[in-house]
Protein backbone atom coordinates (compact mmCIF):
# COMPACT_ATOMS: atom_id res chain seq x y z
CA UNK A 1 0.00 0.00 0.00
CA UNK A 2 2.99 2.29 0.55
CA UNK A 3 6.55 1.62 -0.50
CA UNK A 4 9.85 3.40 -0.91
CA UNK A 5 12.55 1.89 -3.05
CA UNK A 6 16.11 3.26 -2.76
CA UNK A 7 14.47 6.62 -2.20
CA UNK A 8 17.04 9.42 -2.31
CA UNK A 9 16.93 13.20 -2.05
CA UNK A 10 19.98 15.37 -2.56
CA UNK A 11 20.27 19.13 -2.07
CA UNK A 12 23.59 20.04 -3.68
CA UNK A 13 26.22 18.16 -1.69
CA UNK A 14 23.85 17.28 1.12
CA UNK A 15 22.07 13.94 0.92
CA UNK A 16 18.95 14.37 3.04
CA UNK A 17 17.52 10.92 2.27
CA UNK A 18 19.91 8.20 1.21
CA UNK A 19 18.61 5.03 -0.44
CA UNK A 20 15.69 4.39 1.91
CA UNK A 21 13.70 1.21 1.20
CA UNK A 22 10.66 0.05 3.15
CA UNK A 23 7.00 -0.80 2.74
CA UNK A 24 3.93 -0.78 4.96
CA UNK A 25 1.39 -3.54 5.41
CA UNK A 26 -2.32 -2.72 5.72
CA UNK A 27 -3.63 -2.44 9.25
CA UNK A 28 -0.29 -1.50 10.78
CA UNK A 29 0.61 1.53 12.85
CA UNK A 30 4.19 2.51 12.05
CA UNK A 31 6.39 5.25 13.46
CA UNK A 32 9.36 6.83 11.68
CA UNK A 33 11.87 7.77 14.35
CA UNK A 34 15.04 9.80 14.06
CA UNK A 35 16.84 12.92 15.29
CA UNK A 36 16.08 16.36 13.90
CA UNK A 37 17.27 16.61 10.32
CA UNK A 38 17.40 12.82 9.92
CA UNK A 39 15.30 12.95 6.73
CA UNK A 40 11.92 11.90 8.15
CA UNK A 41 9.92 14.83 6.83
CA UNK A 42 11.73 14.83 3.49
CA UNK A 43 10.77 11.16 3.07
CA UNK A 44 7.13 11.96 3.81
CA UNK A 45 7.18 14.93 1.41
CA UNK A 46 8.42 12.70 -1.40
CA UNK A 47 5.75 10.09 -0.62
CA UNK A 48 3.12 12.84 -0.85
CA UNK A 49 4.25 14.38 -4.14
CA UNK A 50 5.40 17.64 -2.57
CA UNK A 51 9.07 16.97 -3.33
CA UNK A 52 10.59 15.14 -6.28
CA UNK A 53 13.03 12.29 -5.44
CA UNK A 54 16.58 12.67 -6.78
CA UNK A 55 16.67 8.89 -7.26
CA UNK A 56 14.56 5.86 -6.40
CA UNK A 57 10.81 5.98 -6.05
CA UNK A 58 8.06 6.48 -3.52
CA UNK A 59 4.72 4.82 -4.24
CA UNK A 60 1.34 4.89 -2.54
CA UNK A 61 -1.21 2.31 -3.62
CA UNK A 62 1.24 1.31 -6.34
CA UNK A 63 1.50 4.73 -7.97
CA UNK A 64 3.24 8.03 -7.50
CA UNK A 65 1.08 10.32 -5.39
CA UNK A 66 0.84 12.89 -8.19
CA UNK A 67 -0.64 10.26 -10.51
CA UNK A 68 -3.46 9.26 -8.16
CA UNK A 69 -7.03 10.29 -8.97
CA UNK A 70 -8.56 12.11 -5.97
CA UNK A 71 -5.77 11.05 -3.61
CA UNK A 72 -7.45 12.39 -0.47
CA UNK A 73 -10.16 9.74 -0.77
CA UNK A 74 -7.44 7.20 0.01
CA UNK A 75 -4.66 9.07 1.79
CA UNK A 76 -4.98 11.66 4.53
CA UNK A 77 -1.85 13.56 5.47
CA UNK A 78 -0.63 16.39 7.67
CA UNK A 79 2.91 17.69 7.40
CA UNK A 80 2.75 20.86 9.50
CA UNK A 81 0.30 21.57 12.27
CA UNK A 82 0.41 25.28 11.46
CA UNK A 83 -0.82 25.19 7.85
CA UNK A 84 -3.79 27.50 8.27
CA UNK A 85 -4.57 31.07 7.32
CA UNK A 86 -4.84 32.78 10.73
CA UNK A 87 -7.94 34.79 9.92
CA UNK A 88 -9.86 31.99 8.20
CA UNK A 89 -12.24 29.87 10.27
CA UNK A 90 -11.75 26.13 10.67
CA UNK A 91 -15.00 25.57 8.82
CA UNK A 92 -13.94 27.65 5.80
CA UNK A 93 -10.49 26.05 5.79
CA UNK A 94 -12.04 22.60 5.54
CA UNK A 95 -14.75 23.71 3.13
CA UNK A 96 -12.19 25.13 0.68
CA UNK A 97 -10.53 21.72 0.55
CA UNK A 98 -13.85 19.86 0.29
CA UNK A 99 -14.85 22.03 -2.69
CA UNK A 100 -11.51 21.49 -4.44
CA UNK A 101 -11.71 17.73 -3.85
CA UNK A 102 -15.40 17.62 -4.82
CA UNK A 103 -16.37 15.79 -1.64
CA UNK A 104 -19.76 16.08 0.08
CA UNK A 105 -20.06 19.30 2.12
CA UNK A 106 -21.34 17.24 5.06
CA UNK A 107 -17.81 15.97 5.57
CA UNK A 108 -16.82 19.32 7.14
CA UNK A 109 -19.24 18.92 10.05
CA UNK A 110 -18.46 15.23 10.41
CA UNK A 111 -14.68 15.60 10.74
CA UNK A 112 -15.06 18.59 13.08
CA UNK A 113 -17.22 16.33 15.25
CA UNK A 114 -14.57 13.58 15.21
CA UNK A 115 -11.80 15.93 16.39
CA UNK A 116 -14.16 17.67 18.84
CA UNK A 117 -13.89 21.14 17.32
CA UNK A 118 -17.55 21.70 16.33
CA UNK A 119 -18.04 24.42 18.93
CA UNK A 120 -15.01 26.40 17.69
CA UNK A 121 -15.65 25.83 13.97
CA UNK A 122 -16.54 29.43 13.12
CA UNK A 123 -13.69 31.04 15.02
CA UNK A 124 -10.58 32.18 13.12
CA UNK A 125 -7.73 29.74 13.55
CA UNK A 126 -5.57 32.47 15.10
CA UNK A 127 -7.60 31.99 18.31
CA UNK A 128 -6.76 28.27 18.48
CA UNK A 129 -4.28 26.63 20.85
CA UNK A 130 -1.54 24.44 19.38
CA UNK A 131 -3.47 21.37 20.47
CA UNK A 132 -6.59 22.59 18.65
CA UNK A 133 -4.53 23.24 15.51
CA UNK A 134 -3.15 19.71 15.68
CA UNK A 135 -6.70 18.37 15.82
CA UNK A 136 -7.81 20.64 12.96
CA UNK A 137 -4.88 19.30 10.93
CA UNK A 138 -6.08 15.79 11.66
CA UNK A 139 -9.59 16.81 10.60
CA UNK A 140 -8.10 17.98 7.28
CA UNK A 141 -6.52 14.56 6.80
CA UNK A 142 -9.80 12.77 7.60
CA UNK A 143 -11.94 14.69 5.05
CA UNK A 144 -11.71 12.00 2.37
CA UNK A 145 -12.30 9.12 4.82
CA UNK A 146 -8.88 7.67 3.87
CA UNK A 147 -7.45 4.18 4.23
CA UNK A 148 -3.99 5.53 4.97
CA UNK A 149 -2.98 8.32 7.35
CA UNK A 150 0.44 9.99 7.16
CA UNK A 151 1.14 12.39 10.02
CA UNK A 152 4.31 14.36 10.79
CA UNK A 153 4.77 14.83 14.56
CA UNK A 154 1.06 14.65 15.40
CA UNK A 155 1.55 14.65 19.17
CA UNK A 156 3.53 17.93 19.33
CA UNK A 157 1.77 20.47 21.48
CA UNK A 158 -0.88 18.11 22.80
CA UNK A 159 -1.52 17.97 26.54
CA UNK A 160 -1.65 14.54 28.27
CA UNK A 161 -5.38 14.20 27.63
CA UNK A 162 -4.80 15.14 23.99
CA UNK A 163 -1.99 12.59 23.63
CA UNK A 164 -4.21 9.84 25.04
CA UNK A 165 -7.04 10.92 22.76
CA UNK A 166 -4.72 10.79 19.72
CA UNK A 167 -3.35 7.37 20.73
CA UNK A 168 -6.84 5.90 21.07
CA UNK A 169 -7.86 7.49 17.81
CA UNK A 170 -4.92 6.09 15.84
CA UNK A 171 -5.24 2.62 17.37
CA UNK A 172 -8.94 2.51 16.56
CA UNK A 173 -8.20 3.69 13.04
CA UNK A 174 -5.61 0.91 12.51
CA UNK A 175 -7.85 -1.69 14.15
CA UNK A 176 -10.35 -1.08 11.31
CA UNK A 177 -7.75 -2.49 8.93
CA UNK A 178 -6.53 0.96 7.95
CA UNK A 179 -2.90 2.02 8.04
CA UNK A 180 -1.02 4.78 9.85
CA UNK A 181 2.46 6.20 9.35
CA UNK A 182 3.59 8.82 11.88
CA UNK A 183 6.91 10.50 12.46
CA UNK A 184 7.84 11.31 16.01
CA UNK A 185 10.48 12.26 18.57
CA UNK A 186 8.43 11.11 21.51
CA UNK A 187 9.81 7.63 22.09
CA UNK A 188 7.84 6.83 25.23
CA UNK A 189 4.62 7.81 23.50
CA UNK A 190 5.54 5.88 20.36
CA UNK A 191 6.31 2.75 22.42
CA UNK A 192 2.77 2.84 23.76
CA UNK A 193 1.05 3.52 20.45
CA UNK A 194 2.61 1.85 17.42
CA UNK A 195 3.34 -1.73 16.42
CA UNK A 196 6.09 -1.11 13.84
CA UNK A 197 9.03 1.30 13.78
CA UNK A 198 11.49 2.66 11.21
CA UNK A 199 14.61 4.32 12.60
CA UNK A 200 16.30 6.87 10.33
CA UNK A 201 19.47 8.86 10.92
CA UNK A 202 21.45 11.02 8.49
CA UNK A 203 19.11 10.00 5.71
CA UNK A 204 19.70 6.27 6.12
CA UNK A 205 17.27 3.67 7.33
CA UNK A 206 19.02 1.99 10.28
CA UNK A 207 16.33 -0.38 11.48
CA UNK A 208 12.82 -1.45 10.66
CA UNK A 209 10.49 -4.06 12.01
CA UNK A 210 7.97 -4.95 14.64
CA UNK A 211 8.39 -2.99 17.85
CA UNK A 212 8.27 -6.15 20.00
CA UNK A 213 11.01 -7.78 17.91
CA UNK A 214 13.32 -4.75 17.98
CA UNK A 215 12.96 -4.46 21.72
CA UNK A 216 12.99 -8.23 22.24
CA UNK A 217 15.89 -8.69 24.62
CA UNK A 218 14.69 -6.63 27.51
CA UNK A 219 15.81 -3.40 25.86
CA UNK A 220 13.56 -0.36 25.77
CA UNK A 221 12.82 1.45 22.52
CA UNK A 222 14.95 4.29 23.86
CA UNK A 223 17.94 1.94 24.33
CA UNK A 224 17.62 0.64 20.77
CA UNK A 225 17.14 4.11 19.35
CA UNK A 226 20.11 5.69 21.12
CA UNK A 227 22.33 2.77 20.29
CA UNK A 228 21.51 3.07 16.58
CA UNK A 229 21.61 6.84 16.30
CA UNK A 230 24.87 7.24 18.17
CA UNK A 231 23.40 8.04 21.55
CA UNK A 232 24.02 11.76 21.50
CA UNK A 233 21.17 14.06 22.36
CA UNK A 234 20.08 15.97 19.28
CA UNK B 1 -12.55 22.44 -12.31
CA UNK B 2 -15.80 23.98 -11.00
CA UNK B 3 -14.82 22.72 -7.55
CA UNK B 4 -11.41 24.38 -7.82
CA UNK B 5 -13.01 27.70 -8.80
CA UNK B 6 -15.47 27.56 -5.92
CA UNK B 7 -12.62 26.69 -3.57
CA UNK B 8 -10.62 29.72 -4.75
CA UNK B 9 -13.63 32.02 -4.46
CA UNK B 10 -14.18 30.81 -0.90
CA UNK B 11 -10.51 31.44 -0.06
CA UNK B 12 -10.91 35.02 -1.33
CA UNK B 13 -14.10 35.57 0.65
CA UNK B 14 -13.11 33.89 3.89
CA UNK B 15 -10.42 36.34 4.98
CA UNK B 16 -10.53 40.11 5.23
CA UNK B 17 -7.59 40.57 2.88
CA UNK B 18 -9.54 41.39 -0.29
CA UNK B 19 -11.84 43.80 1.53
CA UNK B 20 -8.87 45.53 3.16
CA UNK B 21 -7.25 45.92 -0.26
CA UNK B 22 -10.48 47.43 -1.62
CA UNK B 23 -10.64 49.93 1.21
CA UNK B 24 -6.98 50.92 0.81
CA UNK B 25 -7.49 51.43 -2.91
CA UNK B 26 -10.55 53.59 -2.30
CA UNK B 27 -8.70 55.76 0.18
CA UNK B 28 -5.70 56.15 -2.12
CA UNK B 29 -7.75 57.00 -5.23
CA UNK B 30 -9.98 59.43 -3.38
CA UNK B 31 -7.01 61.22 -1.88
CA UNK B 32 -4.93 61.33 -5.04
CA UNK B 33 -7.69 62.46 -7.39
CA UNK B 34 -8.81 65.12 -4.98
CA UNK B 35 -5.27 66.44 -4.54
CA UNK B 36 -4.70 66.52 -8.30
CA UNK B 37 -8.02 68.08 -9.14
CA UNK B 38 -7.76 70.69 -6.43
CA UNK B 39 -4.08 71.62 -6.60
CA UNK B 40 -3.60 71.96 -10.36
CA UNK B 41 -4.43 75.35 -11.78
CA UNK B 42 -7.52 75.86 -13.90
CA UNK B 43 -5.32 76.45 -16.95
CA UNK B 44 -3.59 73.15 -16.46
CA UNK B 45 -6.94 71.38 -16.45
CA UNK B 46 -8.45 73.11 -19.42
CA UNK B 47 -7.74 70.54 -22.13
CA UNK B 48 -9.12 67.06 -22.58
CA UNK B 49 -5.67 65.45 -22.68
CA UNK B 50 -4.63 67.09 -19.39
CA UNK B 51 -7.84 65.98 -17.76
CA UNK B 52 -7.26 62.45 -18.95
CA UNK B 53 -3.84 62.56 -17.33
CA UNK B 54 -5.43 63.41 -13.99
CA UNK B 55 -7.58 60.37 -14.51
CA UNK B 56 -4.45 58.20 -14.72
CA UNK B 57 -4.45 57.95 -10.95
CA UNK B 58 -7.49 55.73 -10.89
CA UNK B 59 -6.20 53.49 -13.66
CA UNK B 60 -2.85 53.11 -11.94
CA UNK B 61 -4.44 52.37 -8.57
CA UNK B 62 -6.81 49.83 -10.10
CA UNK B 63 -3.95 48.02 -11.83
CA UNK B 64 -1.69 48.15 -8.79
CA UNK B 65 -4.23 46.88 -6.27
CA UNK B 66 -5.46 44.21 -8.67
CA UNK B 67 -1.83 43.11 -9.05
CA UNK B 68 -1.42 43.04 -5.28
CA UNK B 69 -4.56 40.90 -4.96
CA UNK B 70 -3.09 38.48 -7.51
CA UNK B 71 0.22 38.32 -5.66
CA UNK B 72 -1.56 37.66 -2.37
CA UNK B 73 -3.73 34.91 -3.87
CA UNK B 74 -0.67 32.72 -4.33
CA UNK B 75 1.85 34.04 -1.77
CA UNK B 76 -0.51 33.82 1.21
CA UNK B 77 -0.74 30.07 0.57
CA UNK B 78 3.05 29.87 0.56
CA UNK B 79 3.38 32.13 3.59
CA UNK B 80 0.86 30.31 5.78
CA UNK B 81 1.64 26.82 4.46
CA UNK B 82 -1.90 26.16 3.17
CA UNK B 83 -0.19 25.33 -0.13
CA UNK B 84 0.58 21.91 1.41
CA UNK B 85 -3.03 20.81 2.00
CA UNK B 86 -3.97 22.51 -1.29
CA UNK B 87 -1.46 20.41 -3.24
CA UNK B 88 -2.24 17.25 -1.26
CA UNK B 89 -5.81 17.58 -2.54
CA UNK B 90 -4.74 18.57 -6.07
CA UNK B 91 -1.26 17.10 -6.55
CA UNK B 92 -1.14 17.88 -10.27
CA UNK B 93 -1.12 21.56 -9.28
CA UNK B 94 -2.18 22.98 -12.67
CA UNK B 95 -5.90 23.16 -11.80
CA UNK B 96 -5.00 25.14 -8.67
CA UNK B 97 -3.10 27.67 -10.73
CA UNK B 98 -5.78 27.93 -13.41
CA UNK B 99 -8.40 28.58 -10.72
CA UNK B 100 -6.20 31.19 -9.06
CA UNK B 101 -5.64 32.96 -12.39
CA UNK B 102 -9.36 32.90 -13.20
CA UNK B 103 -10.56 34.11 -9.80
CA UNK B 104 -7.83 36.76 -9.57
CA UNK B 105 -8.78 38.03 -13.03
CA UNK B 106 -12.35 38.41 -11.82
CA UNK B 107 -11.23 40.19 -8.65
CA UNK B 108 -8.93 42.43 -10.71
CA UNK B 109 -11.75 43.31 -13.11
CA UNK B 110 -13.87 44.40 -10.14
CA UNK B 111 -10.99 46.40 -8.64
CA UNK B 112 -10.35 48.18 -11.93
CA UNK B 113 -13.99 49.00 -12.52
CA UNK B 114 -14.51 50.35 -9.01
CA UNK B 115 -11.30 52.40 -9.13
CA UNK B 116 -12.42 54.07 -12.38
CA UNK B 117 -15.95 54.69 -11.09
CA UNK B 118 -14.59 56.25 -7.93
CA UNK B 119 -12.07 58.32 -9.85
CA UNK B 120 -14.48 59.66 -12.46
CA UNK B 121 -17.05 60.52 -9.82
CA UNK B 122 -14.50 62.17 -7.59
CA UNK B 123 -12.94 64.15 -10.46
CA UNK B 124 -16.32 65.25 -11.79
CA UNK B 125 -17.27 66.58 -8.38
CA UNK B 126 -13.93 68.37 -7.97
CA UNK B 127 -14.11 69.91 -11.46
CA UNK B 128 -17.69 70.98 -10.87
CA UNK B 129 -16.83 72.60 -7.57
CA UNK B 130 -14.05 74.60 -9.20
CA UNK B 131 -16.12 75.54 -12.24
CA UNK B 132 -13.83 73.64 -14.62
CA UNK B 133 -15.43 72.47 -17.81
CA UNK B 134 -15.36 68.67 -18.00
CA UNK B 135 -13.96 67.94 -21.45
CA UNK B 136 -14.38 64.17 -21.40
CA UNK B 137 -16.97 62.66 -23.72
CA UNK B 138 -18.98 59.47 -23.41
CA UNK B 139 -16.41 57.53 -25.41
CA UNK B 140 -13.67 58.60 -23.01
CA UNK B 141 -15.72 57.42 -20.07
CA UNK B 142 -16.50 54.12 -21.73
CA UNK B 143 -12.83 53.51 -22.46
CA UNK B 144 -11.83 54.46 -18.92
CA UNK B 145 -14.30 52.03 -17.38
CA UNK B 146 -13.91 49.11 -19.78
CA UNK B 147 -10.21 49.60 -20.54
CA UNK B 148 -9.33 50.28 -16.91
CA UNK B 149 -11.19 47.16 -15.80
CA UNK B 150 -9.49 44.96 -18.40
CA UNK B 151 -6.06 46.44 -17.60
CA UNK B 152 -6.57 45.71 -13.89
CA UNK B 153 -7.78 42.18 -14.67
CA UNK B 154 -4.59 41.54 -16.66
CA UNK B 155 -2.46 42.98 -13.88
CA UNK B 156 -4.17 40.65 -11.38
CA UNK B 157 -3.31 37.60 -13.47
CA UNK B 158 0.24 38.90 -13.90
CA UNK B 159 0.36 39.32 -10.10
CA UNK B 160 -0.36 35.60 -9.64
CA UNK B 161 2.62 34.88 -11.91
CA UNK B 162 4.87 37.35 -10.08
CA UNK B 163 3.85 35.85 -6.71
CA UNK B 164 4.55 32.33 -7.93
CA UNK B 165 7.96 33.37 -9.23
CA UNK B 166 9.09 35.47 -6.25
CA UNK B 167 7.28 33.41 -3.57
CA UNK B 168 8.18 35.76 -0.72
CA UNK B 169 5.02 37.77 -0.06
CA UNK B 170 6.59 40.98 1.21
CA UNK B 171 9.21 41.05 -1.54
CA UNK B 172 6.57 40.49 -4.24
CA UNK B 173 4.22 43.18 -2.86
CA UNK B 174 6.99 45.75 -2.46
CA UNK B 175 8.37 44.84 -5.88
CA UNK B 176 5.02 45.44 -7.54
CA UNK B 177 4.54 48.84 -5.85
CA UNK B 178 8.09 49.89 -6.75
CA UNK B 179 7.52 48.79 -10.32
CA UNK B 180 4.36 50.86 -10.69
CA UNK B 181 5.59 54.05 -9.04
CA UNK B 182 9.36 53.96 -9.51
CA UNK B 183 10.78 51.59 -12.10
CA UNK B 184 8.64 52.53 -15.08
CA UNK B 185 9.08 56.28 -14.62
CA UNK B 186 12.83 55.84 -14.05
CA UNK B 187 13.11 53.79 -17.24
CA UNK B 188 11.16 56.46 -19.07
CA UNK B 189 13.62 59.02 -17.74
CA UNK B 190 16.61 57.11 -19.10
CA UNK B 191 15.08 55.94 -22.36
CA UNK B 192 12.24 58.24 -23.39
CA UNK B 193 9.39 56.30 -24.94
CA UNK B 194 10.27 53.11 -23.11
CA UNK B 195 7.91 53.61 -20.16
CA UNK B 196 4.81 53.52 -22.33
CA UNK B 197 5.82 50.05 -23.50
CA UNK B 198 5.98 48.72 -19.92
CA UNK B 199 3.01 46.94 -18.25
CA UNK B 200 1.84 50.09 -16.44
CA UNK B 201 2.18 52.29 -19.52
CA UNK B 202 0.43 49.73 -21.69
CA UNK B 203 -2.45 49.60 -19.16
CA UNK B 204 -2.80 53.39 -19.25
CA UNK B 205 -3.03 53.26 -23.04
CA UNK B 206 -5.73 50.62 -22.74
CA UNK B 207 -7.74 52.85 -20.40
CA UNK B 208 -7.25 55.84 -22.71
CA UNK B 209 -5.11 57.80 -20.22
CA UNK B 210 -2.15 58.15 -22.52
CA UNK B 211 -2.19 59.18 -26.11
CA UNK B 212 1.25 57.74 -26.78
CA UNK B 213 0.08 54.27 -27.66
CA UNK B 214 -3.18 53.03 -29.16
CA UNK B 215 -5.56 51.13 -26.90
CA UNK B 216 -5.29 48.00 -29.01
CA UNK B 217 -1.49 48.08 -28.91
CA UNK B 218 -1.63 48.64 -25.14
CA UNK B 219 -4.01 45.72 -24.71
CA UNK B 220 -1.85 43.38 -26.78
CA UNK B 221 1.33 44.43 -25.04
CA UNK B 222 -0.15 44.04 -21.55
CA UNK B 223 -1.67 40.68 -22.48
CA UNK B 224 1.77 39.57 -23.64
CA UNK B 225 3.40 40.55 -20.31
CA UNK B 226 0.62 38.81 -18.40
CA UNK B 227 0.94 35.64 -20.47
CA UNK B 228 4.72 35.56 -19.99
CA UNK B 229 4.57 36.15 -16.23
CA UNK B 230 1.77 33.68 -15.56
CA UNK B 231 3.42 31.05 -17.77
CA UNK B 232 6.65 31.54 -15.83
CA UNK B 233 4.85 31.27 -12.50
CA UNK B 234 2.98 28.22 -13.69
CA UNK B 235 6.15 26.47 -14.75
CA UNK B 236 8.01 26.97 -11.48
CA UNK B 237 4.92 26.01 -9.48
CA UNK B 238 4.70 22.70 -11.32
CA UNK B 239 8.31 21.68 -10.91
CA UNK B 240 9.46 23.24 -7.65
CA UNK B 241 9.42 21.26 -4.40
CA UNK B 242 7.13 22.50 -1.66
CA UNK B 243 9.02 22.97 1.60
Amino acid sequence: MLSCSRLTKRYGDLTAVDGVTFSLEPGTLTAVLGPNGAGKTTTLRMLLGLAEPSAGEALVFGRRYRELEQPIRRIGAVLESTDFHPSRSARDHLLALVLAAELARDRVGEVLEVVELSAAARRPVRTYSLGMRQRLGLATALLGDPELLILDEPANGLDPAGVRWLRTFLQTFAAQGRTVLVSSHLLAEVAQTVDHVLIIDQGRLLARGRLDELTGEGESLEDVYLELTGGEAS
Amino acid sequence: MIGQLRSELLKQRSTRTTLDLFLSMFALVALAVTLHAVSLSVDQLSTRSRQLEVFQVGSRAGMLFAGLAGVIAITSELRYGTIRPTFLVTPRRSPVLVAKLAVSTLVGLTFGLLAEVLMTTDAAVAFGARGIDNKLNAGDYLQLLAGGAVAAALWAAAGVGVGALIRNQVAALVGLCAWMFLVESTLEGFVPGFGRLMPGGAGLALAGNSGELSAVAGALLLALYTAALSAGGWRVTLCRDVE
